[in-house]
């Protein structure tokens, strides 16, 4: 239900938005995401060379926007992620954003 | 100082405590620590050592010192230093004694030979038991993917590292025992103000206490903190409950509610409240979500409404909502933590939250807190991932609001019967023990004879061990190095605390980590373990440097963390970035954005509701084979109304059966006043299956054998109050 709800808004978002992305978010492995981002992030968003990242740090509006213009995101350039990945990554910190009904834990 | 030279009275005694507890966080040079107190002693000739540790008698974790003789703990001490506790210990602390020393406890690796639940076993070497945990999983996996085995861990120090095993072996299916306890209040606070909060008792002026026994079901330091409250600050306390129990007997009004019309009673508040205007305006303008959705909502619940459901006279009701708005916000609805009682607990404590949002107490003294920062750092690792699995846990999507990290065990269980949608046939348990505390203990037996291989890690034989195939010998809380523990104490603290070994281990029992760490590697799971819990503990406490050290001097360090206004200048975390009272995401979800009140079914003639609930002696089953409780609380019994107790023509002490639609037992009556006529009670944790429980097996009556097991429609978590049953005097 939840996940129905997301695929919902998300495609609400890119209808009225600019049509820079080249695919919908939402909907994805969020499970593989978690997967993902450890594997591709967290070598630089570990406190050192980049801020420590939790899904949790942000809320869910505030992930659709960072990832709705990826140009934004400084080191998106450096990716080697397919689109299937990269919304992987991006349903995992949705998922588990600090207003989502499963807040991700510190750890 | 007058006060020295007489007897201590209960109210100096606060006093004095109180004192205490501001010296500790005072800091060590007030007190000293405790080395320096044992130097003190010294000249006395020390006859012993004192060490720290973290009691571990229920989930509280509080601070004591351990008197060690030649090898041997001899007493246990509160550490005066722990604020949390306000410087106790409480008697099922002190009794961890026996807890440690009990004879029935697990010696070596045991390896069923009988059938599941005969008793018969084999002891084995742990390189054998090891071997063959690590080859069943490995063989589980193989047929039915990782998600084809479960983990279940309890309440403790090292669960983390079950939650790490379960995610390196590559299996979704890990629960808690969080959804047989409180997540359906969690659910509706963190649904209502973006987070579950703490509750600052202490500095409240007016407590409603509902579906909570804090005087009883202790919790620190909210039961220390309310008596200091009422005895020192002149709060006042209400008390609902179908029982009169210690925290009924000690309110200034105590009102027996009748069972499961709760809601109506927090409602009628909300709308006294509300048409009366009885708000901070301005708070309800910049701080809440939905007040106008709450007018029209409330408007038919008047108090006249909620005393014919509730059984309280309207006017008290009335009285009650007009005085507990006048205090506000050192006023509230304590939100409590117990487990969901009906199909719509969530919405039930929402509506608690709710009043909670109506009188302006969030963030503030006398209110309710958010988490304060307390500063240990999360340990991440790269868990792998295998493609050849399931998409979701068992339990995923049956419920709308489960929490993710805590599962549903009882929606678990209903899918593990159904083989829905998938097989799971490996469960590895640690330090829980569902088969006592789980309603339907039939289905969990059931459950149990689904699988092709149960490991239980546990101190003691427990009636889910009694059912397993492996059982491994467990360390106590005094035997053993635990990773870092940050705890939450409402306004009194933000502490961390650690365990470090008080004696050497007894028999053959062995740590949970060892464990797991013996059974990863020989999985070719070892990189997830590589290192040692004072390595692990390093990471944690990076970012709080000498606390490690502070720890060792005082036994719990204390992060001097902002209280109150946390949230000053930063949004809820909510969707509507406020407090919220009506609920958007339930809204978009097709779940009542407002709790709309449903009356209880009510018991069939003849028959009874069945209520759980708490006593300070017992925590559930693992408690009851402890010889220095069992002194105070030999045995459960059934708490039964004089009135229906005489039409039924029994008499106190009469052994009675009580039997529901799922099982039945034999227990003794205790007639008694102290209960509802429609409502019968009795305590958890006895008659257990397992014989190697020599004080709690046969003897009383096992309560999860007879409560029937449904659960919370949104979060999944167990309802225990959904049980009618018949009671009949067993003629010997």
């Amino acid at each position: 239900m939840h996940r129905k709800f997301m695929i919902l808004t998300a495609a609400a978002l890119v209808l009225g938005m600019s049509v820079s992305m080249a695919f919908a978010l939402g909907g994805g492995n969020g499970r593989k995401g978690k997967f993902l981002y450890s594997k591709n992030c967290r070598s630089c968003h570990n406190g050192g060379t980049a801020a420590d990242l939790s899904p949790a740090d942000r809320t869910q509006a505030e992930w659709q926007a960072t990832f709705s213009d990826m140009g934004k995101i400084k080191c998106s350039g450096d990716w080697t992620l397919s689109d299937e990945d990269i919304n992987d990554i991006y349903t995992y910190l949705y998922d588990y954003a600090k207003d989502s009904p499963s807040p991700a834990k510190c750890s | 100082m007058a006060q020295t030279s007489r007897t201590l009275s209960r109210r100096e005694f606060f006093k004095a405590s109180g004192l205490l507890a501001a010296g500790a966080l005072g800091g060590p040079a007030l007190l000293g620590g405790l080395r320096t107190a044992q130097a003190a002693t010294e000249t006395m000739t020390p006859a012993w050592d004192s060490r720290f540790g973290v009691c571990d008698m229920c989930f509280n974790k509080c601070g004591l010192i351990a008197r060690v003789e030649n090898g041997v703990v001899t007493k246990l001490d509160p550490n005066p230093k722990f604020v949390k506790s306000r410087g106790m210990l409480c008697a099922r602390g002190n009794a961890g004694i026996s807890h440690v020393y009990d004879p029935d406890r697990l010696k070596h690796p045991l390896l069923r030979k009988g059938g599941r639940g005969e008793g018969k076993w084999q002891r084995i070497p742990w390189d054998e038991a090891l071997d063959m945990a690590a080859q069943k999983m490995d063989e589980v996996r193989e047929k039915y993917l990782p998600c084809g085995h479960l983990f279940t861990a309890g309440t403790d120090m090292q669960s983390l590292f079950v939650e790490r095993l379960a995610e390196a072996y590559g299996s979704f299916n890990l629960t808690s025992h969080e959804s047989l306890c409180l997540v359906s209040g969690s659910r509706a606070f963190l649904d209502t103000f973006g987070e579950v909060p703490f509750a600052d008792v202490l500095h409240s002026k007016y407590v409603i206490m509902v579906g909570a026994n804090r005087f009883e079901a202790l919790v620190t330091p909210d039961s220390m903190d309310l008596m200091t409250a009422m005895r020192e600050h002149g709060c006042k306390l209400v008390t609902l409950d179908p029982r009169y129990t210690k925290t009924a007997a000690l309110s200034d009004e105590w009102y027996p509610i009748r069972p499961g019309t709760d809601m109506a009673f927090m409602l009628a508040l909300a709308h006294v409240i509300v048409g009366e205007g009885l708000y901070d305006p301005q708070w309800i303008e910049e701080k809440t979500y939905g007040m106008e959705q709450l007018r029209e909502h409330v408007k038919p619940y008047t108090p006249g409404f909620a005393a014919e459901q509730c059984g309280i006279p309207a006017e008290d009701i009335a009285r009650i909502a007009r005085e507990l708005a006048a205090a506000a916000p050192a006023s509230m609805v304590y939100p409590g933590r117990r487990s969901s009682d009906y199909e719509d607990s969530t919405q039930i404590r929402r509506s608690f939250a709710i009043v909670n949002g109506l009188l302006g107490n969030w963030d503030r003294p006398g209110g309710l807190l958010g988490a304060r920062a307390v500063g240990l750092k999360g340990v991440p690792y790269d868990a792998p991932w295998y493609d050849d699995n399931h998409d979701d846990r068992i339990d995923a999507g049956k419920v709308p609001m489960m929490f993710e990290h805590e599962g549903s065990f009882m929606v678990t269980r209903d899918s593990i019967l159904a083989d829905d949608p998938y097989p799971i046939r490996g469960w590895f348990v640690y330090k829980t023990n569902p088969m006592a505390t789980a309603p339907n203990r039939a289905k969990t037996i059931e459950m149990m004879h689904k699988m092709d291989f149960v490991t239980v890690v546990d101190i003691a034989m427990s009636d889910t061990a009694w059912y397993a195939d492996l059982v491994l010998p467990s360390q106590s809380y005094l035997e053993r190095i635990d990773p870092c523990s940050g705890l939450q104490g409402s306004s009194a603290c933000a502490c961390v605390v650690k365990r470090d070994p008080v004696i050497e281990p007894l028999y053959e029992s062995r740590p949970l980590f060892d464990i797991v760490k013996g059974i990863a590697g020989r999985l070719d799971l070892g990189e997830y373990f590589d290192f040692t819990i004072e390595q692990f503990r390093e990471k944690q406490l990076a970012d709080l440097p000498g606390a490690d050290g502070i720890m060792d001097r005082d036994g719990v360090y204390y992060n001097p963390s902002k209280v109150y206004g946390i949230y000053d200048g930063l949004v809820y975390k909510t969707l509507s970035q406020k407090v919220e009272l009506y609920n958007q995401r339930y809204e978009q979800m097709g779940i009542d954005p407002l709790p709309v009140y449903t009356p209880p079914v009510q018991p069939p003639a003849n028959q009874f509701r069945l209520v759980v609930g708490r006593n300070a002696l017992v925590t559930q089953g693992s408690t009851t084979n402890n010889t220095l409780l069992h002194e105070f609380v030999p045995t459960n019994t059934l708490w039964l109304n004089p009135g229906p107790a005489g039409k039924l023509g029994i008499a106190d002490g009469d052994l009675v059966e009580v039997s529901s639609a799922v099982g039945r037992q034999a227990i003794r009556a205790e007639v008694t006043d102290k209960i509802r006529e429609d409502t019968v009670y009795m305590l958890t944790g006895f008659n257990t299956l397992s014989t190697q429980q020599r004080l709690a097996h046969g003897n009383g009556a096992s309560i999860a054998e007879i409560l029937d097991g449904g659960y919370d429609t949104v979060t999944g978590n167990a309802a225990l109050h959904l049980t009618f049953v018949t009671v009949t005097r067993k003629v010997a």
